[in-house]
């Protein structure tokens, strides 16, 4: 049975595709724009990914990534050239501060029961309070960049003159979070956190701590969000209140919402397509119409939050469902059983 | 210390009439139809460069432009709701808030494709100046923006509580399968309230824009001010509305003044966060 499930056909897809995202920077390694482009489609997949643990399962539109990811730079890439500590340890302390943060915003709003419209609201400040913080805090933000050490290939500071390096550790990252998801999935918490994404108070009324399961699901999204956090400043090399971002936060929902809420495979797709899409207009229409890749998200999100609520991705495998059974059918004309019937 | 102190109060008192106006068109919206207008911040912004253009070509004073936005920003707010919003009425919160985020995002883009990411500003407004009162000083144009706020409040006042059109906005948002039955087409009164809320934003970016710049990345700052006004007051209450904008206002003025110049964000914030904890209903709440 166990066994059974190691090799279902979820897993060798899974597999599959990581093995050919693996194979990617064979293919674009020469071409150091097609890498950044790699590395941030894969960012912004593992942040959704995350995201998804909160905003889709639980139903909390959450938009403090910004928040998370900056307080994980600004820890690890503090500690790298304060004490010239390598982020590998940097990136977990920077998840556990991101933890802190989490955990001393999170644990009053629903203790007080900030739900909904309130609870965005509430993310989306914290996002700019933690800005303005490190802005006035002199002694490891402020106005001015702090950048990391620089090095050609430095495993130990985690440096490198390209971005192959960064895009290995996003992509096991992102396996890594997408199983995650899947164990929360078949986990007690996880049944608790997709039933009151549905109806928090009948959850409540059947018994469930709704508060526990929302700190639960928001600390191991935070922890994450701060990891990769510690990982984006040795990306781009400095730290900058500026990494404190709403932009990111609203980004990281939209992606969330198109792939499809608490759907596990739904934002790794969203942001292949809608990154590249955004980073292909940013690059080919930056100059003159600078703000029409904002746009195209801004439509897309409008046309699938009005007539595809579910997400995309829900859409796909509708389409696949139907090819299937067109096949099954055809099957059975000519006689052939098919797995199809038995289901 | 004191005179400080007083001028921080004396700046704040007039910069919260105008922050009330700011979040006038949200309490409305959000009160009646329960729908979290996230692009709200935006529709200010979008006022502000609409009063550029007409300042800048028609080479009208800031203070005369609502004669013109008012109508665009009614007219603009009709169709968004019934393209967008009629729409997400019966969905999940997630419906209205994703697709007024995606209306936000438009504008911010939109404004950044016209006009360009550099600040605009007028040059001259009729009512630029100062006056001094002893030790203080009381800058002319925040004082009749904020007069003008108040009057403007009281005549939205006089519209909810005296016309048919108001008393059907109200039942609608108190009770709307009541209201439904008692004859009131609600798209068309939530159509209205939308429309209102959006002709509000063109009148405080008209006051906004004779001592003020704008920027695409400016909405933002509104919506989470107006954001902040809106859960201080509660919904449902007009006086509520003005007082809230001046608590936030002069907490912001006290914390630039006596605290760090760059902290007046953080002050906003806090009360905000503050507020939702300790009285998620607000101050003034009805409901």
């Amino acid at each position: 049975m166990y066994l059974r499930r190691i090799f279902s056909i979820q897993n060798a897809a899974m597999l599959g595709v990581v093995i050919i995202a693996a194979l990617v920077p064979l293919q674009l390694g020469n071409n150091q724009y097609n890498m950044v482009l790699a590395t941030t489609v894969l960012l912004y997949a593992v942040l959704a990914s995350a995201w998804n643990i909160i905003g889709g399962m639980a139903g909390q539109l959450d938009l403090a990534v910004g928040a998370f990811v900056g307080v994980g730079a600004f820890t690890s890439g503090t500690l790298l050239i304060r004490w010239d500590v390598t982020p590998w340890i940097g990136m977990p302390i920077g998840g556990l501060v991101a933890v802190g943060v989490a955990v001393l915003i999170g644990f009053p709003m629903f203790r007080f029961k900030i739900k909904e419209v309130w609870y965005a609201l509430v993310s989306i400040a914290l996002v700019e309070v933690m800005r303005v913080l490190f802005l006035m805090w002199g002694e490891v933000g402020g106005p001015t960049e702090r950048y990391l050490p620089i090095d050609t290939w430095s495993w130990y500071h985690l440096r490198f003159n390209t971005y192959m390096p960064y895009y290995y550790i996003l992509l096991v990252m992102l396996v890594i979070v997408l199983l995650v998801n899947r164990w929360i999935r078949d986990t007690k918490l996880g049944y608790s956190l997709l039933a009151l994404g549905e109806d928090e108070d009948a959850v409540e009324v059947l018994g469930v701590d709704v508060r526990a399961a929302k700190l639960k699901a928001l600390v191991i999204y935070a922890f994450i969000a701060g990891a990769v956090g510690g990982l984006y400043a040795n990306i781009y090399g400095f730290i900058h209140p500026t990494v404190f971002s709403t932009d990111m936060s609203v980004e990281v929902m939209i992606l969330g919402i198109v792939g499809g809420l608490g759907i596990t495979y739904g934002p790794v797709t969203a942001a292949i397509v809608l990154v590249i899409i955004r980073e292909y207009l940013r690059a080919k229409l930056g100059g003159e119409l600078a703000g029409l890749y904002l746009m195209v998200y801004a439509v897309v999100l409008i046309l699938v939050a009005l007539y595809q609520p579910r997400g995309l991705v829900p859409l796909f495998n509708k389409g696949w469902e139907r090819l299937k059974s067109y096949w099954g059918a055809r099957q059975r004309e000519r006689g052939i059983p098919t797995s199809i019937e038995n289901k | 210390m004191a005179e400080t102190f007083v001028q921080s109060i004396i700046t704040g008192v007039m910069m919260g009439a105008i922050y009330a106006l700011i979040a006038l068109g949200l309490s409305i919206i959000f009160g009646v139809m329960n729908v979290a207008n996230f692009a709200h911040g935006e529709f200010v912004m979008i006022s502000m460069y609409l009063t550029y253009l007409i300042g800048s070509t028609l080479v009208w004073d800031a203070v005369a432009t609502p004669l013109i936005t008012v109508p665009i920003l009614f007219a603009f707010g009709f169709i968004a709701y019934y393209l967008l919003i009629d729409r997400t009425l019966r969905e999940s919160y997630v419906v209205p808030l994703a697709v007024t985020v995606g209306l936000g995002i438009f504008l911010r883009s939109m404004a950044l494709i016209l006009w360009k990411a550099q600040p605009r500003a007028l040059q001259y407004s009729i009512i630029q100046g100062n006056i001094h009162l002893g030790p203080y000083m009381i800058l002319t144009s925040r004082l009749v923006a904020a007069i003008a706020s108040v009057l403007f409040i009281a005549a939205f006042a006089y519209f909810l509580y005296k016309t048919w059109a108001g008393a059907a906005i109200r039942a609608a948002s108190d009770d709307l399968d009541a209201a439904s039955l008692m004859g009131v087409n609600y798209h068309r009164t939530y159509a209205l309230t939308f429309a209102i809320g959006s002709a509000l934003t063109a009148v405080a970016g008209g006051l906004l824009m004779s001592f003020q710049q704008t920027d695409p990345t400016g909405g933002s700052r509104f919506g989470l001010l107006s954001y902040a006004v809106v859960a201080l007051a509660g919904l449902g209450s007009l006086p509520g509305l003005l007082i809230a904008g001046m608590i936030v206002a002069i907490a912001e003025a006290l914390a630039m003044s006596f605290f760090d110049p760059r902290s007046r964000l953080l002050a906003i914030y806090l009360v905000f966060i503050l507020i939702l904890w300790l009285k998620p209903k607000g101050l003034f709440g009805r409901k």
